[in-house]
């Protein structure tokens, strides 16, 4: 049953819901509509910031250090970025590279929190989990959310040097070989 | 079970080419190294497995040229079908965590370097963990050798090349690595390797005794 109908169906479904439950605007299967992060959070500066000048200043560069990932996101109930969607358009593996296409650059493209988000991150290639970690979203959003921005060109997913088969080829294994060597 | 894990590969498969074709618009789907201005850098990934303590996230950390992080993922991830958000909004997900760390080996290349999720009822994530990885460091800790025992299976079924790191403290050996390919009744072909998780030299050597059996095995198996 690998079906993307059956997607839809259960977005509806979902999406139905919370409208019933906050009377909200929800768009069934909605991919950019506005993120709820914004009414859901409590945030400690302005609710309601929609201006790209405020959005830089939660996603500001030095934001996502390492060592401290963000932590507000998780207090919104993840798959509701998703429209409820819980399999991506396409297939992305955790170590699948994405960064910020020259499109994604322009900030009046990033019509969603989430979008920004990302694209703020993704300047340097990262994989699928780090933008999960770094985010703090778990990895089934993530994965739903990247491939979106794939579809409407706001990342480039990096070309996976597996080819159609689920190995790596000998070149790549040669490559690491010789790099862990240098280490 | 539309997208239980282990049909991913084809349910997506589908799913990319119904929307895949679309020249009009310059897609990023068909991305290849050179249609972007930027390197194309790529990424490799290694598994790390073993039994709770055996050592896993110290190995990543050791290694890792970031502090190791944690990404999780929702049960529902990959069971839809059987939790239904849809129909329990207010239900609590069950997550797992899993913890990474990243090595870049050129200025093109980014190695990962994945633990694995401890609890076998997480073995559903472990399928996605696999996929295309180059192979697996199995960590052993004599003292609890049965641990391991679980991830052993796993990647002797999946095919998934994989050497053993047995923990040695302070650069001790604690049983011979016969005794140990005994007990753990694995084949000869199979390396196991004395592993300090903590010493970066010693994790450095055991993902090159990997990437070095995971080239033997290839040539010995092609595709």
């Amino acid at each position: 049953m690998s079906n993307p109908s059956g997607g839809d169906a259960d977005e509806q479904s979902f999406a139905g819901l919370v409208n019933d439950l906050t009377g909200g605007p929800w768009r069934s299967g909605g991919r950019r509509k506005r993120s709820v992060k914004s009414s859901a959070t409590p945030p400690p500066a302005a609710v309601d910031q929609q201006g790209p000048a405020q959005q830089q200043t939660s996603v500001a560069a030095g934001t996502f250090e390492w060592s401290q990932p963000a932590p507000a996101a998780s207090v919104v109930r993840p798959y509701t970025w998703t429209g409820g969607r819980t399999a991506p358009v396409i297939d992305l593996a955790v170590e699948t590279l994405v960064s910020t296409s020259e499109h994604g650059h322009d900030v009046a493209v990033l019509t969603s929190e989430e979008h920004r988000a990302v694209a703020e991150l993704c300047r340097d290639p990262r994989s699928v989990a780090e933008v999960a970690a770094l985010l703090s979203l778990p990895l089934g959003v993530i994965r739903v959310l990247l491939a979106d921005m794939a579809d409407i060109g706001l990342v480039v997913v990096h070309s996976s040097a597996n080819g159609s088969s689920n190995t790596p080829d000998m070149a790549l294994m040669e490559r690491v070989l010789s790099g862990l060597r240098r280490l | 079970m539309d997208f239980v894990d282990s049909d991913r590969s084809r349910s997506y498969g589908g799913a990319s080419a119904a929307v895949k074709p679309d020249p009009a618009r310059s897609s990023p789907l068909a991305a290849r190294p050179g249609a972007d201005s930027r390197p194309s850098v790529i990424s490799a990934k290694i598994v790390v497995g073993g039994g709770f303590g055996a050592g896993k996230t110290t190995f990543v950390g050791t290694v890792s040229e970031i502090a190791p992080l944690t990404t999780e993922a929702v049960l529902t991830d990959a069971s839809t079908s059987v939790d239904d958000l849809a129909a329990t909004p207010d239900k609590s997900t069950t997550t797992v965590a899993m913890d990474f760390g990243r090595l870049s080996l050129d200025a093109e290349l980014i190695l990962y370097l994945f633990g694995t999720p401890g609890q076998h009822r997480f073995w559903f994530m472990w399928d996605d963990l696999v996929r295309g990885a180059i192979g697996a460091v199995v960590l052993v800790d004599t003292r609890r050798l049965a641990d391991c025992f679980a991830a052993v299976d796993f990647f002797e079924d999946r095919g998934l090349p994989y050497v053993v790191g047995v923990n040695c403290f302070d650069g001790v050996l604690s049983h011979s690595v016969e005794d140990v390919r005994e007990a753990l009744a694995i084949g000869s072909a199979v390396p196991i390797v004395p592993c300090d998780a903590r010493e970066r030299e010693s994790t450095k050597n055991a993902l090159i005794a990997l990437v070095e059996h995971a080239m033997r095995k290839s040539v010995a198996t092609p595709a």
